[in-house]
């Protein structure tokens, strides 16, 4: 650890040319999601005689990793929404030489004394102001649904995509990850793709950014129930603004409360607070088309994982945990086809 | 195995979120080793099952398979079909088992697709069979401590 400690303050010390004295304390890995290894630390160092600490958190790609991202897009979206009505961290530093830690690393800004776990936010004393955690949810993801990815300057870093081609985009790729990564059939998925297929969402009434994996659990809360960060933007993409507010609503992040979208809301309150932050319409049918499809991109992730563990490629426990909820997915789909209470 | 392997793995979840999970530094490897104390228990639960679903799963999709021929135009899939619900379960480990019911759940997922687009009654009678044996399969496979 002291090795990276030493290793990170040197690659600091490069990208501030005017800091002295360049060091690093506390530095600390934390959980922090399955896709990149987490470390908390202090930045110390000089700069123009006075003493500066700063408190950041790196990022760094594992050897294998439960979502194969892009790393390039991650930041480009912390750096896009900086300032917005759509809270972030700041983004600080994008590194894909490996040469100075190994492996590719992003710098973020750290807000301490946050929570993000859906375990603690479900909690007391959290849990008291879960209407008012789950109004902001819903509306900074209608946020991100009415914002311009063109004016947020995305357009190009991020895959542009033709409204009536988001669902096709999106299946397509999620189909091939089970295809190839699947340790198992998936005899119920399978059958949800083809439906999918059989019967398309219509096309997107807007392009918009979309998050990717918006649920409890990616987002960082005070004790007073106030959303202060949106984290975790791995998978963003341009695409069709209902895919996010339908995985958002998946049946598989009701943390134990079937009732509550996200453990937050009911789900009909989810989406009028989303419509009414974007101005948009959440079209029952469309939305139901997206809700499937956010099952099959669930059990993509999970077969993923599954197989990453298997292979040895990555020993993280946490892949093992996710390759078990393919069951819990395949529940989700079943619930959702109206096959399972 | 005497104690058995269930109440083994139980006191290895036990201990490694009571004993050792207190004790490990730093956070990160915390929640690792909760992690593992829940694949623990996740393992236990499906030791106790593992051959019993395997085999209960093997044995209803035969039975599928042996009702779907009739209906089932194309000559080689039924065909395939037929020599599937004809086969057994000989070998009995779980290992051997799961082969059988990955091959018999390949052969489910051909099965389905082709009778989709059949309109028939007996088709969309087997149509619904295959869905009351898929929820079954969910059910089969569900863990205690799943999240839905």
């Amino acid at each position: 650890m002291s090795d990276l400690a030493e290793r990170f303050a040197a690659y600091a010390a490069r990208k501030l040319p005017d800091a002295r004295h360049v060091r690093v304390s506390g530095l600390d890995r934390i959980p922090g999601g399955a896709s990149r290894e987490t470390y908390r630390l202090v930045l110390h160092y000089e700069e123009r005689g006075d003493a500066v600490a700063r408190r950041l958190i790196l990022r760094r790609d594992p050897p294998g990793s439960l979502i194969d991202t892009e790393r390039r897009l991650e930041f480009g979206a912390y750096k896009a929404f900086a300032g917005s009505r759509v809270p972030v961290p700041e983004a600080i530093w994008l590194e894909e030489d490996p040469a100075p830690l190994d492996f590719p690393f992003c710098v973020m800004q750290e807000l301490p004394g946050l929570e993000a776990s859906p375990s603690v936010l479900l909690a007391p004393p959290y849990a008291q102001h879960r209407e008012k955690l789950g109004a902001q949810k819903w509306r900074i993801l209608g946020e991100i649904a009415k914002a311009d990815p063109q004016q947020l300057g995305l357009v190009g870093l991020m895959k542009d995509v033709a409204p009536n081609e988001c669902w096709r985009r999106e299946l397509d790729y999620w189909e091939g990850v089970i295809d190839a990564d699947e340790l198992e059939p998936q005899p119920i998925m399978r059958a949800v793709i083809r439906r999918l297929r059989r019967a398309p969402p219509p096309p997107a009434q807007k392009i918009s950014v979309v998050h990717g994996d918006y649920r409890t659990g990616n987002f960082l809360a005070d004790t007073s129930g106030e959303i202060h960060a949106i984290l975790d933007w791995e998978m963003a993409h341009l695409g069709d603004p209902l895919e996010d507010l339908a995985w958002g609503i998946n049946p598989l992040w009701t943390n134990g409360t079937p009732q509550l979208a996200g453990g937050l809301l009911p789900k009909a309150a989810a989406i009028r607070h989303w419509e009414a932050a974007s101005g948009l319409v959440a079209d029952p049918a469309a939305l139901r088309w997206w809700e499937l499809f956010s099952c099959v991109k669930g059990q993509g992730i999970w077969v993923s994982s599954a197989r990453e563990f298997q292979a040895g490629k990555n020993q993280d426990p946490i892949l093992a945990m996710a390759g078990l909820l393919t069951s819990s997915q395949d529940r989700c789909a079943l619930h959702l086809l109206g096959r399972l209470a | 195995m005497k104690p058995d392997p269930q109440r083994m793995l139980e006191q290895l979840a036990a201990s490694l979120a009571t004993d050792v999970m207190p004790s490990v530094q730093p956070r990160y490897r915390q929640t690792s080793v909760a992690l593992l104390a829940g694949l623990a228990l996740a393992a236990r639960e499906e030791f106790e099952r593992a051959a019993a679903r395997r085999v209960e799963e093997n044995v209803a999709l035969r039975a599928l398979f042996a009702d779907a021929v009739p209906i089932v135009a194309d000559a080689g899939l039924a065909q395939r079909l037929r020599a599937a619900a004809d086969a057994r379960d000989e070998n009995l480990r779980v290992s051997a088992l799961d082969a059988s019911n990955q091959a018999l759940r390949a052969l489910l997922i051909e099965l389905h697709a082709h009778v989709e687009p059949l309109a028939t009654p007996a088709a969309r009678e087997l149509d619904e069979a295959i869905w009351t044996e898929l929820v079954r399969s969910a059910e089969r496979r569900r863990l205690s401590a799943a999240p839905f």
